[in-house]
Order: structure tokens, then sequence, then C-alpha cells
């Protein structure tokens, strides 16, 4: 097991940072997601722990050793690519034991170990088969397996399951997941889907612009977002203003106290999650501030609802659809003051 | 299955033009030379009446024959060898090199295409011959006594079809070499391969698609290559296309000529054969 060390890494190839003085320190085992839209800096950063980018400056060490200078094939690391790169003229039983061979292992050695990792993978009986002749999500998992048999300090993946339909891939990050923790390898994972990255990691790093905007478990990363970008970013959200006096901001939603230093008088933003509102009837004398609904998606398990409030602003809200609400109806919003998050003041 | 007619004669229209031009200029002449090789000599006409064996019988009993069917198949086999060695290099360099040279390198590998057979031969001329700047460059500085034989041998022919047939080795291993994904060599370096593990055991097993096209393309043309041997082998060195054509136009000896054309084409074929299943991939479909 290793501990991965990134301190003020930067990659700048001469129009300006794409990666920019960052830093992560991942703990032995730990699975970790960069997340972030395209261009942000994510994948550029794995290619640098990876060895295939040189770092501009900063320092990556694995279990305290500069790695910064070592090549690829030396770092001793195990790579998923996004198209899983399964080298097509060879059987999956040739692809595995490719990196065994580069170490050097004895064949009865290679022949246990791969026998081990495609029973892991749930691929027995698969090893003549050629690239070509397996489904999609088989050959993901020949690419998991072939980065696992070497047994490498850490594993890095590249938005493995982006070209993966939508139910494989749900069942792929519960399989991975679950095979990294049996491994209890330390694991960097990039990706632009912020549901991926929130189910799969213990932690979250959220980067923008070459820059780490966040880091923090899932639920830190949805609950408390760092700023505005982190909250937009990582699911939907509704931004509540209001102007804070006397350590409480005064919404549309009622007063709501606000921890943090504050002046009087600033206009702040607050993060709403739209499954922390709740709809009421408008007639049931409950507290709450009157909307009215502009439309509704059902969606099976959940409703999504626009609705106006008084003000005019516009509140998206996420509900179990046991009660249902028709367009243009009245009803009554309310929202718990503990689920409002400050991202700031309005600049 | 019932399929609709229109359907089933859509493919058939589609590649009927080319099946015709090739049926009536390629297909028609080529069972035309079969028959006529079995024809009697003629005496002031084409051929004479009657059918034989004897054009084959004085192919084969006469070594001189066999011994220049031997001597163009050398010439094809190191063409075609020092085409892929001089030529795989720089499709790789094409196809993953920087791509601010890539228009230039495309430029200069077609460049041997777009001179003109004739000024291309009588310009090696000028380069190889006993007069020709080789020899007076490397007599005046005094590193040879006498000119080094260049031209009117088999060495001669086969600088200049490495000259003229480079392209075709090139291009089809420069695509072939785009085809592959850049992130197999990344997976491999990532495996413990160095860049050079990695280029033995992916890149160049993965290129074999375009080295066997390339070599089967430049084989075959070096084979029926004409005019580069008869105007640079002159006299002395000749290959088979120029004896065939010899018998044909200047012996006047058309079913013999069409004989000797037939045992080319067939020695070639069984080559391209047997290259053929030794670098049979059964990782293709």
């Amino acid at each position: 097991m290793t501990e991965v060390s990134i301190e003020k890494l930067t990659k700048d190839y001469g129009q300006g940072p794409a990666v920019n003085s960052i830093s992560i320190r991942i703990a032995e085992g730990e699975f970790i997601s960069l997340l972030g839209p395209s261009g942000c800096g994510k994948t550029t950063t794995l290619k640098m722990i990876a060895g295939f980018e040189d770092a501009t400056e900063g320092a990556i060490r694995f279990d305290g050793r500069d790695v910064v200078h070592v090549p690829v094939e030396k770092r001793d690391i195990g790579m998923v690519f996004q198209n899983y790169a399964l080298f097509p003229h060879m059987t999956v039983e040739k692809n595995l034991a490719f990196g065994l061979e580069m170490r050097k292992l004895p064949k009865g050695e290679i022949r246990t170990r791969i026998a081990k990792v495609l029973d892991m993978v749930q691929l027995t009986g698969y090893s003549e088969r050629y690239p070509r002749q397996l489904s999609g999500g088989q050959q993901q998992r020949v690419a998991l397996a072939r980065a696992l048999v070497i047994e490498p300090k850490i594993l890095l993946l590249d938005e493995p399951l982006a070209n993966l339909d939508a139910k494989l891939r749900e069942e792929m990050r519960v399989f991975i997941r679950d095979l990294q923790r049996r491994v209890g390898i330390t694991t960097v994972y990039v990706t632009h889907d912020q549901a991926e990255a929130m189910t799969m990691s213990d932690r979250v790093v959220v980067m923008f612009g070459g820059r780490i905007a966040q880091i923090g478990t899932p639920s830190d990363i949805y609950e408390r977002p760092a700023n505005l970008e982190v909250a937009e970013f990582v699911g939907q959200v509704n931004i509540i203003r209001g102007k804070v006096g006397n350590r409480v901001v005064s919404t549309a939603f009622g007063d709501v106290p606000v921890s943090g230093d504050f002046a009087d008088g600033a206009e702040l933003m607050l993060a709403l999650r739209p499954e922390a509102v709740e709809l009421l009837p408008i007639n049931s004398g409950s507290t709450g501030a009157p909307a009215k609904v502009l439309s509704s998606y059902y969606s099976g398990s959940l409703v999504d609802y626009r609705l106006e409030l008084a003000t005019g602003a516009v509140v998206n809200v996420q509900t179990f659809p046991r009660t249902r609400f028709a367009d243009g109806e009245q009803v009554l919003v309310h929202a718990p003051s503990d689920r409002f998050w400050p991202l700031g003041t309005v600049a | 299955m019932i399929v609709p007619p229109r359907k089933r004669f859509g493919p058939l229209l589609l590649i009927a033009p080319a099946a015709i031009l090739l049926g009536v200029f390629l297909v028609l002449p080529y069972l035309n030379i079969v028959v006529m090789s079995f024809r009697m000599p003629g005496q002031g006409t084409p051929y004479g009446p009657g059918f034989t064996l004897g054009n084959y019988g004085k192919f084969f009993s006469d070594f001189f024959y066999i011994q220049q069917v031997i001597n163009t198949l050398w010439i094809g086999f190191l063409t075609t060898f020092i085409c892929l060695v001089l030529g795989y290099p720089v499709a790789w360099q094409l196809a993953r090199g920087a791509s601010t040279f890539r228009a230039l390198g495309y430029a200069l590998v077609l460049s041997p295409l777009l001179v003109g057979i004739v000024i291309r031969s009588y310009g090696w001329t000028i380069l190889l011959g006993n007069n020709g700047i080789i020899n007076r460059t490397l007599t005046g500085w005094g590193l040879i006594d006498g000119p080094l034989p260049l031209m009117y041998n088999a060495l001669g022919i086969i600088i200049a079809l490495v000259h003229v047939f480079l392209p075709f080795m090139i291009l089809p291993i420069m695509s072939a070499i785009q085809g592959i994904d850049p992130s197999l060599e990344a997976a491999a370096r990532s495996l413990g391969a160095s860049k050079v593990t990695s280029f033995r055991r992916i890149t160049l097993p993965l290129s074999l698609p375009g080295i066997q096209a390339g070599c089967i393309l430049v084989f075959v043309l070096s084979l029926s290559a004409y005019v580069t041997p008869s105007l640079i082998g002159g006299l002395r060195v000749k290959t088979m296309a120029v004896t065939v054509v010899d018998a044909l136009i200047d012996t006047f000896q058309w079913p013999f000529g069409s004989a000797l054309a037939l045992m080319l084409s067939v020695t070639g074929a069984i080559f391209v054969v047997i290259f053929g299943r030794l670098t049979v991939m059964k990782w293709k479909a």
C-alpha cells in the first residue's frame, strides 16, 4: 500500500498553466476522484502521476520518494484507459501476462496470478478470447485485471466508464469500488461525472481551470460546497439570495441563521438543494412561503417541480411522488434552516 | 429470407462499372494470353494453326529463362526488402511525428511518382553512369581509381526501383500505424515496457497489415517493371518483363512470349500467396 503526495504540481504547455500548483495527499488505500469539466486539468494531473507528462514544477511522492524523474515503466503504476487500450493482437491471457513478463516473473507464477485475477473479475474461461470477441463490460474488466495483476503501487483510472451504456456503467461503479476495497490499493479516478465521483470515492477533488476548488468527502462536496461553481457542478442547486442582518439572512423562505463572518447589510448567496425543500398543500396550516407550480417532471421514483415564489424567483424542488401537485396550483414551500449553505456574498 | 429484387441487384449495380472495365481490359486479354501461350509458333503470322505445349517446354528446357525468372525474383525480393527497411521509419515518422512537417513529408514521399518514368530513369543514368556524377565525384576525390559499376547491372535496377516504389511501401504502413490507437503504446509503457519493447511487441505487430500490403505491392510492381530495367539494365541485365517484350515485339514470338509472361505471373503469385500465409494475422476478424 502506497501513500501518494502531490505538492505544488504545475503543468504549463506554454499558454498558461493547465495545472496550477495543486497539492493533494492521498492516504494508503484511499479512493480519490479528480472531478471537473473537460479542460480543468484532471487528466493532465493523472498523466503526470502516471509519468506520461512531465511536471513543469512540483513534486509527486510515492511513499515519500519523489518520482517526477522516474519514467512511466519504472513507476509501478496500474492504469485503466478510457477506451480500455487492450492489445487487439493478444488474447486475454497474453494481455494479462504482458506486465508480468516485463517484470520477468517465472512462467508458473504468471499462470497462477492470471488465474487469480481472472477469478477476481469473474472472467474465468475467457483467457483464450481476443478483445474483439468480448463485450464492452468484459473488455473493461480485462483492462482492470491487466492493471491489477502486476500488483502496482497505485491504480489510475482515466474515465473508464465513459464508453459504457447507463445500466452497465452503474454496475461497473459498484464492481470497481468493491474490487478496490478488496485489494486495498490506493486509487486515483478521473471523471467528469459527478454521480460517479460521489458514489465511488472516499474523497473528491473538484477542479476548475487547473486549480483545486475543493477537496472533501462526497457529502462535504454536496452539502457544504466551497463556492458557487462547486455547488452548481455537483448536482442541482437553487441559489437563494438575502440580506444579512444580525447573523440572520432574510430570504423568501423566511429568516435563516448563518454562522460565519458576514457584515450586516451584505447580500448573501445560499445554496439550497432541490430535495431539501418540502412541498405542502396551501391549506395545510403549516408555515412556509406561498408558491405556484410552473411545471413538473415525473421520473418514476421522483418528481421535479419548477415553482415560482411570490418574489418572482424560480425554485427547483425534488420530491417523492406520494402527493402530486398540478401545474398552476398554489402550494407552500418550506426548507429547514439547516439545509441552507452560505456560498459567499454577491459580488 | 425473402429479399426484394431491387435490393438484390443493388450491390451488383454498384460494382458493375468497375467489373466491366476489369473484365474487358484485364480478364479478357489475360484469357487471350493463356490461350495464346498454347498456340503453335507462326511464320510471319502471330501464331500458326493448332495447339502445343512446346512453348512451355522451351521455357523449362532452357536454363537461360529459368535463370532470368530467378534473377527477376531476386531483384523483386531485394527491392521489397530495401523499401521496407528504408520506408518503415519514414512511415512511422509521418504517422506519429509532429504535424508541422507532415504536408512536406507527404509531398517528398510522393515526389518520385510525380516525375515521368523516362525522365526519372534518364536522371539515374546521369547519376549512376560511368561518367555520371557519383563516379566523377569519387574519382575526383581520389577515393576510387576507375568508375564503379553502378549501372547496367542489377544494383542500378534495384536503386532505381527502390526510389520509385518507396511510396507504395510507405503509404500503406503509414496508414496502418495511424490506425493504431496511441493509448496501446501508453498501456504497454504503464505495464513496464520500455519504448523499444513497446514498439517491438505492440506497434510493429499491429502495423503488420500495412507491411503486408506494402511488400506485396512493391514486390509485384518490381517483377512487372519494364521501363526502368530496360533503360538502366541496358542489354546486359534483363528482367523477365524485358525478355517478354523482346519476345513479343523484337522476335515476334507471340505464343512463346505469352508463355514467358504467364510463367512470370505464376511464380510471382506463388510467392505472394506464400508471403500471405506466413504473415496471416489470427487476431483479425
